[in-house]
């Protein structure tokens, strides 16, 4: 029984192999999209939980108040993870972990290395990265220990043992303890060396509260107690004697949340070691799966019901023959099944091909292998079958329900209800395909807006190269060589480049009604500061040479004082127009004025809004170098650079990136997103047009004979090809119609996290609405303006 | 076998009523084979339906086999049907996908038949309508008369009672159209009962009996000599 509905299933996918090929490649897309999505939100919702003690561990956030400003940050003192294993039993282990990059050098190899781990001992205790060689509990024992992963191992040392040899970093010695497995994807944690916490330097060795750099994680005897634990941290942090340890006064309090392992990449606002996942785009991207797949099920209920006449002297002779309803509704089923299944296989080709495009768009790196393990294919195949029965349900109904009675007689065809759901169908797929296709634009036209914006700096031609090493003590000779290049126009230096500025400080000022704190944002610059980076000053002057005189740090600091800058919005926030700014004390640890206001800038992204901001001139804390260089000839002017560079660098490798790159960086979340809709809009749009071709079609085959007809009465193809296509049409517009105040909500929506955005402007709705009708016209077209051009009397000898 | 007593049945669209059997009577003997005449629209087909058992009367009595299947549902009538009944028509409905040794044993898959028996009743009703050699063709490959060859088959091969016949030959040059009614006779001789639908006079001679038709009536009988 089974295998005659196969075969007989076969041969009609055969024989109609237009809709067959629609439907199949339809569904594969739909499935490939859902595999694709699949294989990454699984992957999304792994993260950490390879851990053993994944349940057990919790991630300590800080959270404190300070000059009326509330503020969390993912990182902690030094003090934190010792009290609090001292304090509280339930806390079974600490680790302090801090990542930062180096400069590793064996032999004739040297690196800057950007993934290397400081971490306290029981580090391999409480989270399970594999030692393939060496001993978990004595690997970080002594501050020359350090550990590679085995791709680290590979690197230096190549196929011999690297066990026990010797790597120097920053200068000093390092024996191998341990060879690590290279760190899965889906760990928050991504290392390539690890070395004892307290390798960091003399500012970890105290424990303090503040200064709060590292993150700590706790390892819990038990994990029932987190809620336990964090009622207890609570208390003891309002204690007054912690608050006095802490230098907690008045109205601010310092508190620290414990955040389990396996939810702080989804779920938690905090990024640590790298930005988080987050939960709203697992269920976007799961939305936009099941649309794309809905879409693709939609054309199969449409086609096999617009094919459904064509079967029903099969169904009513089966019938005849005495098949049940149910038979028959197994028999149509099965065949959904079919195609499914095929669909099915062809999806994972789909996916693998397309595995490196989707790697970019969602920033993974899923190998193609990722897809051919058993739980994916598994997903996969219960997947086609649900997809086959969703699909095909209402055809089967439809068809196994045939009186057999309409084999008997002749022109029987479905009327009524089934147009009905066809119309909702097709209307329901141009609604979602022209949604996603306005809420693209919309995301377009907002990166858009984002990448070319007035920042209030120029952050074009900007060569970054970060300082490291010897680089510092060397800082005024380096700046002069660079400054001599030719194609360098200016060179300044900095601790953080300007378009994510996350130094928080606090100010106070003081006037007549007494000393006020403020919170803010600071950042320590060198000189030439606002020139190189174009920025514009509205009162006072830049930082000059004769301010160093300011900064005397004879006699114990006792005459120091440091020259400020401040934008608008601290001035406006103080009080100050900025010219009464001029000349005014601010007081940051030593007390100095203000030389000059700059116009706002936006330093943070442009989710927020621009806060207050004091610039003051310490080239010691210099990070990276940034210069301008003129557009001609770039490359020159880098080979040049890098000509200086190892002139009078010998332990760094010229390592360099630009300012606008850095920019752009920030918003990688917004830009994957967009790629990912407008690959979903285009699918959407696609798989639509597919399946209104595929209807289209069979509606003219339907309608040759009247058409045949209407052109022996005179009828011009015109409008034979408008009577075929405004039934079709009417339905496009419908569906714009219905997506245009949808798409109007959700973008007003998701450009509300935007402080600096973009309106949206009704064309957009036209464009689009205007885009999908042409594409569905043409795609109508095709078929009507082919009967209407036909031969009539060849078109009405097919009855 | 078949016993009908003022058999009824309306079709009604929005305006218009039609009635297709008006207060119809007739009766079919064991092994007898009746011809079904009559001007087109006389409700001869509706007649051969509900004989079939793929419509329902709206009124009167239908006596099947001593059974009274007037009121019989759709599930009930299918599973008397596919046990009783054979079908011709004219225009053969032989299902396109499937070849022909397919479409002879689908009858035998819906009743259940075993896989090896079924091989053996198709190949069997093969060989006496001559048409083995084209068992693995599909029916768009033969000619007219192989097809009705093929649905007469497909007819017999459950080994029904009755045969029902809607204008078998209407589609077929004489030549052929004579082959199926002497293989119609044959097994009419063989003991099973016929009713037969056709506009033809010179099929209807085949028969024992005339049953003629006018507006859902039975006007006239003639019995054949």
């Amino acid at each position: 029984m089974i295998r005659n509905y196969f075969k007989t299933a076969w041969r009609n996918l055969w024989k109609n192999k237009l809709y067959s090929g629609i439907n199949i490649f339809g569904l594969a897309v739909g499935l490939a999209a859902c595999l694709l999505i699949g294989v990454y939100i699984s992957h999304e919702l792994s993260y950490d939980k390879f851990n053993r003690n994944a349940y057990r561990i919790v991630r300590v956030t800080m959270e404190y108040e300070k000059a009326g400003t509330v503020n969390a940050v993912a990182t902690t003192g030094t003090k934190v993870g010792p009290q609090f294993k001292r304090t509280f039993p339930p806390v079974e282990e600490y680790v302090r972990t801090y990542i930062r990059q180096n400069i590793i050098k064996h032999d004739e190899k040297i690196f800057d290395e950007p993934r290397i781990l400081y971490a306290d001992a029981p580090f391999f205790k409480v989270f399970s990265f594999h030692l393939a060689e060496g001993d978990p509990a004595t690997a970080l024992d002594a501050s020359d220990k350090i550990v590679i992963t085995r791709s680290m191992a590979k690197k230096y040392f190549g196929n011999e043992d690297a066990l026990g040899k010797t790597l120097t970093m920053g200068g000093k010695d390092f024996r191998i303890s341990a060879i690590c497995e290279d760190v899965p994807q889906n760990s928050q944690l991504k290392f390539d060396f690890v070395t004892p916490f307290l390798n960091l330097g003399n500012n970890v060795k105290d424990e303090t509260w503040w200064t709060a750099n590292w993150i700590t994680y706790l390892l819990l005897r038990d994990h029932n107690s987190i809620s336990q634990l964090q009622q207890q941290v609570n208390d003891y942090m309002k204690s007054t004697a912690v608050r006095k340890d802490a230098g907690v006064e008045g109205n601010n309090y310092l508190s620290y949340h414990l955040e389990p392992l396996t939810r702080v990449h989804l779920y938690s606002s905090l990024p640590g070691f790298e930005p988080n996942g987050s939960i709203r785009n697992i269920y976007i991207f799961s939305l936009i799966a099941l649309l794309i797949l809905i879409i693709a099920c939609a054309n199969y209920t449409n086609l096999a019901t617009a094919q459904s006449a064509g079967r029903t002297a099969e169904i009513g002779m089966r019938k005849v023959m005495g098949a049940s309803k149910k038979q028959v509704f197994i028999q149509f089923i099965s065949e959904s099944l079919i195609i499914t299944l095929f669909a099915g296989a062809l999806a994972i080709i789909i996916s693998i091909t397309l595995t490196p495009y989707f790697n970019n768009i969602t920033g993974t790196q899923f190998s193609v292998s990722a897809f051919l393990k058993p739980l994916p294919i598994a997903a996969l195949i219960i997947f086609s079958i649900l997809t086959s029965f969703f699909a095909g349900f209402y055809p089967a109904l439809l068809l196994s329900g045939t009186e057999v009675i309409g084999v008997l007689k002749k022109g029987f065809s479905f009327t009524g209800g089934k147009n009905l759901l066809r119309k909702t169908l097709i209307i329901a797929q141009f609604s979602i395909s022209a949604i996603l296709i306005i809420f693209t634009i919309i995301i377009l036209q907002q990166m858009n807006f984002m990448k070319t914006k007035d920042l209030g700096y120029n952050k074009d031609h900007i060569v970054v190269l970060p300082i490291g090493g010897k680089m510092l003590s060397d800082f005024q000779a380096l700046k002069d060589a660079f400054s001599q290049v030719r194609g360098v126009e200016s060179v300044t230096a900095s601790y953080e480049t300007p378009e994510y500025v996350q130094w928080g400080d606090g100010i106070s000022v003081t006037d007549e009604k007494g000393k006020h704190d403020i919170s803010l944002n600071a950042m320590p610059v060198d000189l030439d500061f606002i020139k190189t980076l174009q920025m514009k000053l509205i009162a006072g002057r830049d930082f000059q040479q004769s301010d160093f005189a300011m900064m005397d740090t004879s006699n114990d600091y006792q005459n120091y004082h440091q020259p400020y800058l401040i934008n608008e919005t601290l001035a406006k926030k103080i009080g100050w127009t900025p010219e009464q700014a001029i000349g005014q004390a601010i007081e940051k640890g030593a007390t100095g004025p203000v030389v000059g206001v700059i116009k706002d800038f936006n330093f943070s992204s442009l989710h927020d809004p621009v806060g207050p901001l004091l610039i003051f001139l310490n080239r010691d804390y210099s990070r990276d170098f940034m210069l301008r260089i003129n557009g001609n000839d770039v490359p020159q002017t880098l080979s040049r650079l890098e000509m200086v560079w190892k002139q009078r660098i010998t332990d760094r490798p010229f390592h360099y990136h630009f300012l606008d790159e850095d920019y752009n960086k920030l918003y990688q979340a917004e830009q994957r997103s967009s790629s990912l809709l407008s690959v979903a809009a285009m699918l959407a749009i696609i798989l639509a047009c597919l399946g209104l071709f595929g209807l289209a079609a069979f509606t003219t085959v339907q309608r040759t004979k009247e058409i045949g007809i209407r052109k022996v009465l005179g009828a011009h193809a015109g409008s034979i090809t408008l009577l075929v296509s405004k039934n079709f049409l009417a339905l496009v517009v419908i569906a714009i119609a219905i997506a245009i105040p949808l798409a109007w909500v959700i973008g007003n929506k998701w450009l509300q996290d935007f402080a600096y955005r973009i309106n949206i402007s009704w064309w957009v709705f036209l464009a689009a609405g205007a885009a999908a009708l042409l594409i569905a016209f043409l795609t109508v077209s095709f078929h009507s303006i082919k009967a209407a051009m036909a031969n009539p009397v060849k078109s009405l000898r097919t009855e | 076998m078949i016993k009908i007593k003022d058999l009824e049945k309306i079709y009604r669209t929005e305006e218009v009523e039609t009635i297709a059997l008006n207060k119809l009577s007739m009766e079919v003997k064991d092994g007898e084979f009746v011809a079904v005449m009559g001007p087109s629209g006389c409700g001869k087909s509706t007649l051969l339906n509900i004989l079939g058992l793929l419509d329902d009367p709206d009124a009167g009595s239908f006596i099947f086999n001593g059974i009274e299947v007037a009121k019989f549902n759709e599930r009930k009538r299918a599973d008397l049907r596919k046990h009783n009944i054979g079908f011709v028509f004219q225009s053969f409905n032989l299902i396109d996908e499937l070849t022909v040794f397919e479409n002879v044993e689908l009858p035998l898959i819906y009743t259940g038949v075993k896989s090896s028996e079924r091989k053996k009743r198709v190949d069997e009703v093969l060989d006496k309508v001559q048409i083995m050699h084209r068992r693995n063709h599909y029916p768009q490959q033969l000619s007219g008369g192989q097809q009705q060859r093929v649905a007469v088959a497909r007819a017999v091969v459950n080994k029904p009672k009755l045969i029902l016949a809607d204008e078998p030959t209407g589609n077929l040059d004489s030549h052929n159209g004579n082959e199926v009614m002497e293989m119609l006779t044959d097994l009419n001789e063989q003991g099973t009962t016929i009713v037969m639908v056709t506009h033809s006079e010179h099929d209807a001679r085949y028969s024992h009996r005339i049953i003629r038709m006018l507006d859902g009536q039975t006007v006239l009988e003639n019995i054949m000599v």
